[in-house]
């Protein structure tokens, strides 16, 4: 790593500490001091909840393929928050969690454990198998899709949460939801699965929108800290953008200017 | 008691290992440099026995399923099977019958499956159509016509190829590289969260 990267990714780092910081106070003083814009994905969690409980059918949850330990880690640990709301608020039902990648594995027990135990009631060993399912991906990832379409159609699934990492092939799964009637929220790291989840879900969640279900649906001063504090670097970042733009066209524009006042 | 003591010493652990492999990785030398090398290759072999937990989960859910005659217990019996045949064929030794087996059973499945995504997409996008029409929608829909029909071999098809490159070119990277950095940002954002010991599986 050379050292201007260095010098940035430090000058990035401890911008994004410093703005968590300073912003997770000002909240925890007052709770309404950032507004965070709305995102229908998240303001539909509860409702499609609501059902699954009236329906008396599980709710679906799943990583994709992202698991813990590779590049994906941070939107593993994100998402396993959105997961965590999501069990919480359907403790009066079932949370199916699926995976493909087995180091989620630890983590999807551990999210519904903590779910589970947070409003006093005890997980069984019977609960948290049942809960979370290991379907490996194989060669690509059309296997694990596949897997799912059988999940939705077995457990009678009411709702679906996807949101990881899922390729073009999520597009079987948000079909076989669509056929069923089963309402769907989808967002992936992929891009290609992306398009598919916009164009295929009800409700899609799109690039950092993936990171910030804590705080849309918990209460946590930090959670809502750490979006202002994204929305502070990706203004930096459009203004580095800006800055460059200028800098790269200012010689030939002003070059240009000159010819053409000079009559040439 | 003991369970705040065992959070406290976890999130402890979590941000100290958490800086060291920053310095490290920043430093690109020297002794945290190698330590933080060493950590690495103790998630590689973390990673590995996951996927043990995840064979024990396999056969536990899909037993389960079995035994209380659960909706779609057959599909059950033929995964626990085919599970079981290639755990024993692996054990004896077995690799060729193991390869041929994936070759012959699991690559022709997945691509009879890749076949089946083109018509869940074309059925996709006219269900977006058909959901609601926002600006959106229409842009979304007619941008895959065009990046569609300017795909097609026809000497007609000219000026839709050139305006599907320069879709390709300009706005859909563009596009790509926007959502790109924004998850860049938000992964630098919520690896902060988790040095700081804010995440939830450290503070539960």
């Amino acid at each position: 790593m050379d050292s201007t990267t260095q010098a940035l990714t430090i000058l990035i780092i401890l911008t994004a500490f410093a703005v968590s910081l300073i912003v997770t106070q000002f909240i925890r003083r007052r709770k309404d001091a950032f507004p965070l814009r709305p995102l229908p994905a998240y303001a539909a969690i509860p409702l499609f909840v609501g059902e699954a409980i009236e329906a008396g059918r599980p709710m679906h949850v799943s990583f994709g393929g992202a698991g813990l330990g590779g590049s994906n880690t941070a939107l593993t640990l994100a998402n396993a928050e959105l997961f965590y709301q999501v069990a919480q608020r359907n403790l009066a039902g079932t949370t199916i969690l699926t995976v493909s990648d087995p180091s989620a594995l630890p983590l999807g027990y551990g999210t519904l454990r903590r779910a589970l135990a947070n409003r006093r009631v005890t997980a069984s060993r019977t609960q948290l198998s049942n809960g979370v399912r290991w379907y490996p991906a194989g060669a690509r990832t059309l296997v694990f899709a596949a897997a799912l379409t059988g999940v939705l159609g077995d457990d009678r699934v009411s709702g679906n949460v996807l949101v990881g990492s899922f390729g073009p092939e999520i597009a079987l799964v948000l079909e076989t939801a669509a056929r069923r009637r089963q309402s769907t929220i989808a967002g992936s790291i992929d891009l290609d699965g992306q398009a598919v989840a916009y164009a295929m879900a009800d409700h899609a969640l799109i690039g950092e929108e993936m990171f910030v279900a804590g705080a849309y649906l918990g209460d946590s001063a930090i959670q809502r800290g750490s979006v202002v504090a994204l929305d502070v670097l990706r203004w930096l970042l459009i203004a580095g953008i800006l800055i460059a733009t200028v800098n790269s066209i200012r010689e030939p524009v002003a070059a240009a200017l000159s010819r053409l006042l000079s009559g040439g | 008691m003991i369970r705040r003591l065992g959070t406290t010493v976890a999130t402890a652990i979590a941000i100290g290992v958490g800086l060291l492999s920053i310095w490290g990785l920043l430093s690109g030398s020297g002794v945290v440099f190698n330590i933080t090398n060493v950590m690495l290759q103790l998630v590689v072999i973390t990673v590995a026995v996951t996927i043990l937990i995840g064979i024990l989960n396999l056969f536990g859910v899909h037993i389960r399923r079995i035994t209380r005659r659960s909706g779609g217990w057959v599909y059950s019996i033929a995964l626990v099977i085919s599970a079981a045949a290639v755990l024993i064929l692996w054990l004896l030794g077995e690799r060729e019958t193991n390869n041929m087996l994936l070759e012959t059973v699991q690559v022709s499945v997945e691509s009879a499956l890749a076949g089946l995504v083109v018509f869940a997409l074309v059925y996709g996008a006219y269900r977006l159509m058909r959901r609601r029409v926002t600006w959106s929608a229409v842009l979304f829909t007619v941008v895959l016509l065009i990046v569609l029909l300017g795909a097609l071999p026809l000497p007609q098809a000219g000026l839709l190829r050139q305006a599907r490159d320069w879709l390709m070119a300009v706005p859909v990277s563009a596009g790509a590289r926007g959502i790109l950095l924004g998850i860049a940002l938000a992964t630098v954002v919520t690896g902060i969260r988790v040095l700081v010991g804010q995440d939830r599986s450290y503070r539960e």
